[in-house]
């Protein structure tokens, strides 16, 4: 039998390292995954998206613009970008670079797959949104051509990832969405968030916690130089100048008529705030109810139209069950929160 | 896309002859659409499909007046779900169905050992006799696979009988639900389904029948929560361990006034720790690997109505037994097979039995158990309930003691407690080893059929492979670390 000490220091030295190799995201495991990932190929495809971007953007990449987005020194730049002129996907122009047809071609089809790839973990999986990007940012690397195609014919062609990106079609086809930034609509003008751009993640990641999703109805009360103050959905909410750019929206009376009606405005509760005999009528369900949650909800009879009363409330707080269509269903508040309604007064049976 | 577009040609709504368009402009117009339409499209179709039938529903269905009905149901929900009442009721409606489980398979367990055990095997050794049958074939089928059949069958079935239609009536009553909703909040802290509080209940009774009851939650990440998790639910094939253990080793530390109390607080102990990981587990697998899977919470709360008491007690009563009786036949009768070949195959001078007991000893005693409990977990991992009686069996046969048991091979269970404590003091048991074996009990890998099972339902060999693992290492790991802080504390 061994020294008791020892096989107890022994042992929790065995947890500690297994802790060390397995630990989510910051483990061993995790690095060497992730370095895995950062080879030539994957530095190309991530310096034609960088400068693809800037591009639609009507700007042009640098030297130094590339260095900074892909963490590079400037000299690794330098050679990466000399790697790809020789390969004939960019070409230069005095100091700046432009993407070659051959280069384009190759910057869409990462593109393509990075937001089909989101489109997916959005609608059939459970990953929240925070998550998104990153696993894209990995994948995209890995997928085959066919492999995009049959994920777009599975997916139903979506023409938008969920940030309201548009998603090339086979051939690189795609219609930008055309927003213009929050700061910039006129005030108390009601327009439609098109596209929360999802980087820098941390800026992001602020934009999502406030609940703030393309589809949403906002509109502009006032805008200083420190904080743009709006409606969204029927709840105020404040943004500073920064964050607020990275949210693109368009006036409702621009929108196409195809887009979907325009939301109705009264929208200022959500079946949360019933409480306990009280009723009221579906008027929407929010797009952040996605994928098989929204059809599961709409299968339980929860769809606009549908007149719903708060009937019991656990005793643990939540969930709270409510009387829909004759049945009776629990939903927790997080997806109370995700149906739009309007108060109507108490039924005559 | 090479689709071949025919169409009539003229007949425009508006009138008139038109030469038909063309398959590439049909495509040109299609794409632009595409773009035109947007995202949400999809979802604004469906959202109107549902809405029109919700409409047209509404419009074609009468619903007669059920208002009283109705207004029952409301009463009753109102107390079942209230803060005062919700928690008690619930607490106290399971521990009549636990105590209705308890009480009432005593008895018909016992008759069953008696008929299967007591009668059957000497009955059958008679018969191999005038058979002529070699000794070796009859110890092998008789005493090593019909025993432990019939072990099985005597211990399972009468609590399986009883606590499976006791809970079918309280679901088809429509209670259950209002469980769910009741704890919903708690499991919710944890990453998982209001609904896994009643696969954990069933657990409690078997496992497997546990697993099979997670399909009644329909999110796919909380369904495989609640399957991973249910071996956590100290099943009835392992309750008679942990109150034998319990009451030889720490109801004998205190005066017999106390022995009783102790040794139940002890057993209900490990229950609850068993809860508390189940809990712990969850969280853990909602926040790594189980991060992807699609989680959508709903909970129906149906009508309730009179449950068909007749007809719920014979179909849950012949469910049990015949799946009581397939994992018997199934899973228990190889398992005594090798429990009894182990035992008599002699390599040299020792059985295989006491080699691989030896082998396994270091490894035992280092965890705070030993060689032959865990020989007996390895060869018992189809059945819980043969553990106790092989650790016996094992223990005759390495300790050589004698006057106890029924010959090689033969799992058999002490007549007395004094006759155990003798056995297992031989063994070399000690406190420490009871504690251990109690919690390895709990946390160990589930049973095959639980194993089979898992597999059956989630179609997956990866989650099956961790339902099995994960709770054998959480084992190794706890025992471990007990074994040594023990042997600190009590200074060797």
């Amino acid at each position: 039998m061994p020294d008791p000490l020892l096989a107890l220091s022994l042992g929790l030295l065995l947890l500690a390292a297994l802790l060390v190799i397995i630990w989510p995201k910051q483990g061993l495991l995790a690095r060497w995954q992730a370095s895995q990932h950062n080879n030539e190929r994957v530095r190309i495809e991530d310096a034609l998206k960088h400068i693809h971007k800037y591009e639609m953007r009507g700007q042009r990449a640098t030297l130094e613009s590339l260095a900074g987005a892909l963490q590079l020194s400037t000299e690794a730049a330098a050679q990466l970008l000399g790697r790809m002129q020789a390969l004939g996907l960019v070409e230069a122009s005095s100091d700046s670079y432009r993407l070659t047809a051959e280069g384009r071609d190759a910057a869409l089809h990462i593109i393509r797959a990075h937001r089909l790839w989101e489109r997916y973990l959005a609608d059939q999986t459970g990953y929240r949104e925070q998550e998104w990007h990153e696993q894209a940012e990995r994948l995209e690397h890995n997928l085959q051509p066919e492999q995009v195609d049959a994920l777009a014919l599975q997916l139903g062609n979506p023409t938008h990832d969920p940030h309201g990106d548009p998603i090339p079609d086979a051939e690189g086809n795609f219609v930008y969405h055309g927003g213009r930034p929050l700061p910039a609509l006129p005030l108390n003008t009601r327009a439609r968030i098109v596209h929360i751009e999802d980087e820098p993640e941390t800026i992001y990641a602020q934009l999502a916690a406030q609940g703030l999703y393309p589809g949403m109805t906002v509109q502009v009360l006032d805008v200083s130089p420190t904080r743009v103050r709006f409606w969204a959905n029927g709840n105020e909410q404040i943004l500073a100048p920064l964050l607020a750019a990275n949210v693109s929206v368009i006036p409702e009376r621009d929108l196409v008529q195809a887009n979907g009606a325009p939301r109705s405005s009264q929208t200022a509760e959500t079946l949360a705030t019933l409480r306990l005999g009280e009723q009221g009528r579906i008027v929407a369900i929010s797009p952040r109810c996605r994928g098989v949650e929204r059809r599961r909800m709409m299968d339980l009879g929860f769809v606009p139209g549908s007149v719903v009363a708060a009937e019991l409330i656990s005793p643990g707080g939540d969930p709270t069950a409510y009387r829909v269509r004759g049945a009776m269903i629990a939903l927790r508040r997080e997806q109370a929160q995700l149906i739009d309604i309007q108060r109507v007064a108490e039924m005559t049976v | 896309m090479n689709a071949e577009l025919t169409f009539p040609a003229g007949r425009q709504p508006g009138g008139g002859e038109r030469v038909a368009p063309s398959a590439e402009a049909i495509l040109d117009t299609a794409r632009r659409l595409r773009w035109e339409v947007g995202g949400d499209f999809h979802q604004t179709l469906m959202e109107a499909i549902y809405t029109d039938a919700a409409t047209i529903a509404d419009r074609a269905v009468t619903r007669p007046g059920e208002k009283p009905r109705f207004d029952l149901d409301r009463t009753i929900d109102r107390v079942v779900t209230s803060r005062i009442w919700g928690f008690p009721l619930m607490i106290l409606l399971f521990a009549v169905v636990f105590w209705i489980t308890i009480t009432g398979a005593n008895v018909p367990s016992r008759l069953l050992a008696d008929l299967l055990i007591g009668q059957g095997v000497p009955f059958l050794h008679g018969l191999a006799d005038t058979l002529r049958l070699p000794l070796w074939l009859s110890g092998l089928l008789i005493d090593g696979m019909y025993l432990a059949t019939a072990w099985v069958v005597s211990v399972m079935l009468p609590p399986m009988a009883i606590f499976f239609p006791l809970f079918t009536l309280l679901e088809d009553f429509g209670y259950l639900p209002r469980v769910a909703f009741n704890l919903d909040n708690l499991y919710k802290k944890a990453g998982a389904h209001g609904k896994q509080s009643l696969s954990m209940m069933m657990g409690f009774g078997c496992n497997a029948a546990g697993v099979v009851a997670t399909r009644i939650i329909d999110s796919p990440r909380e369904r495989l929560i609640a399957i991973i998790t249910n071996n956590f639910a100290l099943c009835n094939g392992r309750w008679p361990t942990q109150i034998l253990i319990a009451s030889l080793f720490i109801g004998g530390m205190v005066s017999a006034r106390w022995a009783g109390l102790i040794s139940a607080l002890a057993v209900v102990g490990i229950a609850l720790l068993g809860v508390l990981l189940s809990f712990l587990v969850s969280l853990s697998l909602s926040r790594t690997v189980l991060k992807g899977q699609v989680s959508t919470f709903s909970l129906e709360l149906p009508p309730y109505r009179p449950p068909r008491f007749w007809q719920t007690i014979y179909t849950s009563v012949i469910d049990r037994t015949i799946m009581v009786l397939w994992r018997a036949i199934v899973f228990a009768m190889p398992a005594g097979a090798v429990i009894w070949l182990i035992a008599n195959i002699h390599l040299g001078d020792l059985t295989l039995a006491q080699h691989l007991v030896s082998l396994l000893n270091p490894v035992g005693l280092l965890i705070g158990l030993n060689g032959v409990i865990l020989l007996a977990y390895i060869v018992a991992i189809p059945a819980n309930e043969i553990v106790i009686p092989t650790v016996l069996m094992l223990t005759v046969l390495t300790t050589g003691v004698t006057g106890q048991g029924a010959g090689a091979g033969v799992m058999f269970e002490a007549n007395s407690a004094a006759d155990m404590m003798t056995l297992f003091r031989a063994g070399g048991w000690t406190l420490l080893t009871a504690v251990n074996l109690m919690l390895f009990s709990l946390i160990h890998n589930p049973c095959s059929t639980t194993i089979f099972t898992i597999f059956k339902e989630t179609g997956s060999r990866k989650w099956t492979i961790i339902a099995a693992l994960l709770p054998l290492l959480m084992g190794f790991t706890v025992t471990f670390f007990v074994a040594q802080i023990w042997r600190l504390l009590a200074g060797g």
